[in-house]
């Protein structure tokens, strides 16, 4: 049965337990980096960072100041555009069970730019010692051992949920009902195209560039077209003739 | 976190341990029965006994002085479909399983006296030994008594309950369960889970304080110590040095699908003997929990 993360954003605190938890269990070193006036450290994701909490600061017109706290991560798309801009067949590969996404050793043969530029949510990520292209794999050897994903299990607020996909969705709408009555704006980002998905009580934008597949603006060279309109168009030939040769 | 049904657990613990695969298939038809059974069988009818708070509070469980509603007439029935499952399971024990059967079916064993059998009460069945009565007794009361104290806790669940026995009837716990409880609170949520003991008797669920012996009371930590396989890291049993006792424990803090607590116990078996081996005794035991002594 498909497998579902939903984070609720609305009881993230920031602590960062979850980017912390990522790297523990993948045993990755720490990454130097420079204080930048923000708590968003490191500034981006990185190979070993497939997990990071984004801070985003904003003032209205009355002067009121609100902090976004947005953790994020591959959104194992359910079907997802790096597989589809793959040239080889497994080097990018959908686990059945679990609908995870996942990046194997032969993504050393792989376009890096054309895998890190089809993805609407600019997660992949080189590691330049292997070459391999990496991301968050939704922990699949912790899902498979029937554990909990680590940055699931190290949050402390229960902002991080994980279970079957359809329970996700049903505490997802329940979530969402409770928090629009106080925050009309909230939404819950493109549900119905990923396994991660994200509460947010603001526009998307306001949280981060890429926390919805559209919330960028229009592409360059595509003028009027957004991220997830370029890339629906891109592959829907491919899709075409997927299902043809499927019958 | 959602519970997968009993078969699922089941061959989730059959590809996880195939070295249990003949204990898995010896006593998982009968939790599966019994999980069915369960769902079927009739719960608390009329009024619940009145509950004093204040004595309850004490420690006087639900059911003291009054005991569970007898169901023996609706025992016939369900023996007819129990008993024979009980053969496959143990093929040994056929023989005895048939006979006892016959003695239902004819009336020579009555149902009361078949009620009382499971509480101890065990009468003389020809071509039926000791054993096998009292399991088979015992199997085919469980299904009603564990739906009726399912309906009783349910007036209690406001009152505080501090015992290391059943609230309900008063039995010893024979496993134990943390789980990492949910809820809509805006603070910080524990990681570990609040730890909730299992009767023996009826598989009420109470909670109990984390770090102390559900036996003797002892929060000593030099006297509390934590059995395990490395390779199960959830899977534990708490043991006391106080008082030699232990209960077993399912951490299911980070699991996903977390297991029926009465598979969970069976794949603990040998954590049971390991246990054992040191010393301890068990709070209560299950059904299993004499093989391989």
């Amino acid at each position: 049965m498909p497998k579902a993360i939903l984070v609720d954003t609305t009881r993230c605190t920031a602590c960062r337990g979850c980017q912390v938890g990522c790297k523990e269990w993948k045993n990755f070193p720490a990454v130097p980096t420079k204080q930048r006036g923000t708590h968003q450290n490191p500034p981006d994701l990185t190979h070993y960072n497939f997990k990071l909490v984004r801070f985003a600061e904003h003032m209205d017109a009355s002067g009121k100041v609100t902090w976004n706290f947005f953790p994020d991560q591959c959104r194992h798309c359910l079907e997802a555009p790096c597989k589809s801009g793959a040239s080889l067949e497994d080097s990018i590969i959908i686990d059945k069970a679990t609908g995870a996404v996942i990046y194997t050793e032969k993504t050393v043969k792989e376009s890096f730019e054309a895998i890190r530029s089809s993805c609407p949510y600019d997660i992949p990520r080189l590691d330049p010692k292997t070459r391999r292209i990496v991301k968050c794999d939704m922990c699949i050897d912790r899902v498979r051992a029937n554990l909990l994903p680590m940055c699931v299990k190290s949050c402390a607020m229960g902002a991080m949920n994980f279970g079957d996909r359809a329970d996700m969705l049903a505490l997802a709408a329940k979530r969402l009902v409770a928090v629009q009555k106080d925050f009309p704006k909230a939404q819950l980002c493109d549900m119905e195209s990923v396994s991660v998905i994200y509460l947010i009580v603001d526009e998307p934008a306001k949280y981060h560039k890429f926390a919805v597949a559209d919330a960028s603006d229009a592409m360059k060279g595509a003028p009027g077209m957004t991220r997830k309109e370029l890339f629906a168009g891109m592959f829907e030939p491919l899709r075409r003739a997927a299902k043809q040769v499927q019958g | 976190m959602p519970s997968p049904t009993i078969e699922t657990a089941l061959a989730r613990a059959t590809d996880e341990l195939p070295a249990l695969l003949p204990l898995i298939e010896a006593f998982g038809p009968m939790l599966i029965a019994r999980e069915a059974h369960r769902a079927q069988a009739p719960g608390w009818t009329g009024p619940p006994p009145e509950i004093d708070a204040e004595r309850y509070s004490l420690g006087t469980p639900i059911l003291a002085g009054v005991g569970f509603q007898d169901r023996s007439a609706e025992l016939p029935g369900l023996a007819a479909t129990l008993l024979p499952t009980l053969a496959r399971s143990f093929p040994a024990l056929a023989g005895q399983f048939d006979a006892l059967a016959e003695s239902i079916r004819s009336g020579s064993l009555p149902a009361q006296e078949l009620w009382a059998a499971a509480f101890g009460q065990l009468p003389a069945v020809p071509g039926v030994s000791v054993h096998a009565l009292s399991l088979a007794a015992a199997e085919l009361v469980r299904p009603f008594i564990e739906r009726q104290a399912a309906d009783l806790l349910d007036h209690a669940r406001e009152l505080p309950w501090r015992q290391q026995v059943c609230p309900v009837c008063g039995g010893a716990p024979n496993m134990s369960v943390l789980r990492r409880v949910q809820d809509d609170a805006e603070y910080i949520q524990a990681h570990g889970g609040r730890r909730f003991l299992r009767c023996s008797c009826c598989a009420s669920e109470w909670t109990h304080k984390r770090v102390s012996c559900p036996s003797c009371g002892c929060e000593e930590p030099d006297e509390l110590v934590v059995l395990r396989d490395p390779a199960r890291p959830f899977e534990r049993a708490d043991a006391c040095d106080r008082c030699k006792t232990f209960v077993l424990c399912l951490d299911s803090g980070e699991m996903v699908d977390i297991p029926h607590p009465d598979v969970a116990a069976l794949t603990m078996l040998p954590l049971e003997l390991k246990a054992r081996e040191k010393g301890y005794a068990p709070m209560a035991e299950h059904v299993w929990s004499g093989l391989g002594g």
